[in-house]
């Protein structure tokens, strides 16, 4: 119904366009200027309004609108899927030329206090759209499938992509305003809109399949630079630590649903073990067990016991499927919470300390370098937590290795087989019940590691961190990013955790915010931001069958 | 007696002289397989036998029970009472440690793996003849590329075997229905069978691609495979099988040759019923 409204709208606004057919050239040109010069005119009467409104430069909005503008052009390029791409562009432009004149009215009292500029901009975009709405309707406007091009070029897009997301999430960060962060997102996800209908990121994925080791390594390269970018504060770093913590486990997460099929919602359970065994065995001066190990062995440590634990609960309820599985998960979390609460020496052994946790978990010290100090690299200060913010990076590389090559064997394909048809699986001589606790245990596994190291990020663990809602978040971001990809379980951390903080006023109502969001999700896009290409042939029948047939030969489906 | 009298002129020439004699060895061998639901007797004390590269045919009306008696050969039931033997070791467990023994099925309402590819189908079938663990996996010791490139070998020949290699990188649910049937056998004959039981595998195919499916279980015989056969095309039945087993109502009616359970007046009645007496004349 909704779809098919907004087509109607798109249809209206095109009969409205018409007459604008024979000056489509110098509306676009006119509309383009008025832009320009909108942009280089101050938009507010009074200063304060973020972005410098009153200057005569580009700044803040006024730079968004300019190019989007620009990106407009992209409509007048040969390739399939540009009308479509220009008028998300031009909209996008309108639309953030007229909300930002409306906060400068609300702030400064009324429409009075908005200057030409503004109005520039807006009368310029409308013009812009006009033109583009005005364009001979094509067939399809379905995404184009761009030439692969050769090697080479593919690195560079790759190795651009990934320097360009380092800029666009450094600038982001020292946005200082909520509301011009908002608007910087909306930005971003236009720009990004309209590349996708031009099937850039669809290329960019064949791009990085094709070199996934390359594209790896560059990846983890340009989140290790990250940290050079801080000027040794360490608020942002923070926050980046939580974000590979949580993407490692998010990750593990995703073999467990994203591969295998299988719901957990106990999942963060596994974290918190691995969490309590890296407190109890760092020497911490509360921890219950006075053993000190390397931290090596402890994470190992951390890891197998989750991992056997995972197989403890899997064995008797894997044979459970779908909605029975997730209800005994989801029971498991709550008895591991309990169970943390309670093992303080009054209820049960004494381990955990119950409900205070354990604090004081002291700084890593790996071979001599000291995890608790600044250091500085290539003249570059880097506050303390950069060096959590690497660990995590190398954990997160591992996590991601063992995704992948998982994924692309043997063990992997008998995952997806189960999750397409248990029955038939069983069939072709896949011993499902084994193979699923084998899942449960790997994700385990990587969800303890994750959470051994976490407790060394956050020095102190309680049974309160680990409750039924960070187990949903976890599977959140799974789903938002794009289920069985690691660009989504990543794309889906950082943005379930950086967003919080760069926007305080929604901090109190995240859960409900996500909560609309997944539901737009599901309803638009179920596969996810950064979709998984056989899931989304899955849900969108009607491109299956050119994509399907057109794909090289030898080309792998799994996506990474 | 228009069904008599259609049915030999569609019966191609007396068949050419094939050693029902000499028959091999024993592959399978079911006794008394009786598998009750409650209080319905689905399947009622069948013995079947198979023999080494072998076609038997395997048919009788709908709800017979033909498709329940396969579920007890390949685990997916278990017998209520009864037992099968394969090469000489009982069968009782899981699906997939019968698999593992050498028994590989397709199932009436195919069951591929919708959203892998043709190849990937075929690769899970080979899942159960491969060992790369966990830590083989993740390290890529030389030992997984060399599996992991013979099983890719495997599949693509099985795929051509089929006629479906060009269709190696193409999505199971997106392929014709003759080229899911076709893809369903391949996956079967992935896991290294030596019995293969197709429930149904020219239903809804056009003669032509019926034809190419008799060709195809032929060559899959010749390659020293036992097959076990349901299907509700007769022609195809009569023209392929070295042997025809009628169930009706779960229980063994007849078997025997194609001409002998072609000639049984009783196979003619359980399909079509007893003539009206006063029309006997």
């Amino acid at each position: 119904m909704i779809r098919r409204f907004l087509r109607r709208t798109r249809a209206r606004l095109h009969a409205l366009a018409v007459p604008v057919a024979p000056y489509r050239v110098p509306v676009a040109v006119l509309g383009a200027l008025l832009v320009v010069v909108g942009s280089w005119s101050p938009w507010a009467t009074f200063s304060g309004f973020a972005g410098k409104m009153t200057l005569a430069y580009p700044g803040g909005a006024r730079l968004y609108t300019l190019v989007l503008a620009a990106a407009v052009a992209l409509a007048f390029v040969p390739l399939r899927g540009r009308r479509v791409a220009g008028e998300i562009a031009g909209l996008g432009c309108l639309g953030l030329a007229l909300l930002t004149t409306l906060a400068i009215a609300k702030e400064g009292g009324g429409l009075v206090n908005v200057a030409w500029g503004a109005w520039v901009t807006i009368v310029g975009a409308v013009l812009l759209l006009l033109s583009l709405l005005s364009l001979p309707e094509e067939e399809g406007d379905e995404p184009a499938r761009l030439p692969d091009g050769p090697a080479f070029g593919q690195l560079v897009g790759v190795l651009a992509i990934l320097v360009t997301a380092l800029v666009v999430v450094v600038e982001g960060l020292e946005i200082p305003s909520a509301g011009q962060f908002l608007a910087y997102l909306a930005f971003l996800g236009l720009l990004a809109a309209a590349a996708a209908k031009l099937g850039v990121f669809e290329w960019l994925q064949r791009a990085a399949e094709r070199h996934r080791m390359i594209t790896l390594t560059a990846a983890l390269l340009a989140a290790a630079a990250f940290p050079f970018t801080q000027d040794g504060s360490n608020e942002w770093v923070r926050v980046g630590c939580s974000v590979g913590v949580f993407a490692a486990a998010a990750v593990g997460l995703n073999i467990v649903v994203g591969l295998a099929g299988l719901l957990d919602l106990g999942y963060i359970a596994f974290f918190g073990v691995g969490a309590y065994v890296g407190a109890s065995l760092s020497g911490s001066p509360d921890s219950n067990v006075r053993l000190n190990l390397v931290f090596l062995v402890v994470i190992a440590v951390g890891a197998i016991f989750a991992a056997v634990l995972g197989v403890l609960i899997g064995a008797p309820t894997l044979r459970l499927r779908g909605d029975y599985l997730a209800i005994v998960t989801l029971g498991f979390g709550e008895i591991f919470r309990i169970a943390a609460n309670n093992l303080d020496g009054f209820a049960g052994p004494k381990l955990t300390n119950g409900p205070n946790g354990i604090p004081r978990v002291p700084n890593l010290n790996l071979f001599g370098f000291d995890f608790g100090e600044s250091h500085e690299l290539f003249g570059i200060t880097l506050g303390y937590f950069a060096n959590y913010f690497f660990a995590e990076l190398v954990l997160l590389a591992f996590v991601i290795l063992a995704f992948v090559r998982l994924n692309n064997s043997r063990i992997g394909r008998a995952w997806v087989a189960i999750r397409e048809d248990e029955t038939a699986a069983s069939a072709m001589g896949i011993n499902t019940v084994n193979m699923k606790l084998l899942a449960f245990a790997i994700g385990a596994f990587l969800a303890g590691a994750a959470g051994t190291l976490n407790a060394h990020v956050t020095t102190q663990v309680s049974p309160d961190s680990y409750r039924f809602d960070e187990s949903v978040l976890l599977l959140a971001a799974v789903v938002l990013g794009g289920m069985g990809t690691i660009g989504g379980a990543i794309l889906g951390s950082t943005l379930l955790l950086v967003l919080p903080e760069k926007l305080r006023f929604f901090q109190e109502k995240r859960i409900l915010v996500f909560g609309i969001a997944l539901i737009l999700m599901m309803r638009f896009r179920p596969e996810g931001i950064v979709p998984n290409r056989r899931r989304q042939r899955e849900f969108h029948d009607d491109l299956s069958g050119a994509d399907a047939t057109s794909a090289p030969p030898g080309a792998p489906v799994v996506s990474t | 007696m228009p069904p008599r009298a259609r049915k030999s002129a569609a019966t191609p020439p007396p068949e050419p002289q094939r050693p029902v004699v000499q028959l091999g060895e024993v592959v399978l061998e079911a006794s008394s397989v009786t598998k009750r639901f409650g209080g319905l007797t689905a399947v009622s004390a069948v013995d079947f036998v198979v023999h080494e590269r072998e076609i038997v045919g395997l048919i009788g009306p709908n709800g017979a029970g033909k498709t329940t008696f396969f579920n007890c050969l390949t685990g997916m039931e278990t017998p209520t009472e009864g037992r099968v033997v394969y090469r000489g070791r009982t069968l009782t467990g899981k699906p997939h440690e019968i698999t593992q023994l050498g028994l590989a099925r397709t199932f009436q309402n195919i069951r591929l793996f919708p959203n892998m590819t043709a190849l990937e189908n075929v690769l899970v079938g080979r899942h159960c003849r491969t060992k790369t663990g966990v830590f083989a996996a993740v390290t890529r010791v030389p030992f997984f590329h060399q599996e992991e490139r013979e099983s890719d070998k495997r599949a693509r020949e099985l795929l051509d075997f089929v006629n479906l290699g060009r269709s190696a990188d193409l999505l199971a649910k997106n392929l014709p229905y003759g080229d899911q049937r076709r893809l369903e056998i391949a996956r079967a004959l992935a896991t290294d069978p030596g019995l293969l039981l197709l429930d149904e595998p020219t239903a809804g195919m056009n003669p032509q691609e019926t034809t190419a499916a008799m060709n195809l279980v032929r060559k899959i015989r010749d390659n020293g495979l036992a097959v076990v056969v349901i299907e509700h095309d007769m022609k195809f039945i009569f023209n392929l099988c070295d042997r025809v087993a009628v169930l009706v109502q779960g229980k063994k009616l007849v078997e025997g040759t194609p001409a002998e359970v072609q000639a049984d007046p009783r196979v003619v009645e359980a399909y079509l019923g007893t003539p009206a007496t006063g029309e006997a004349s």
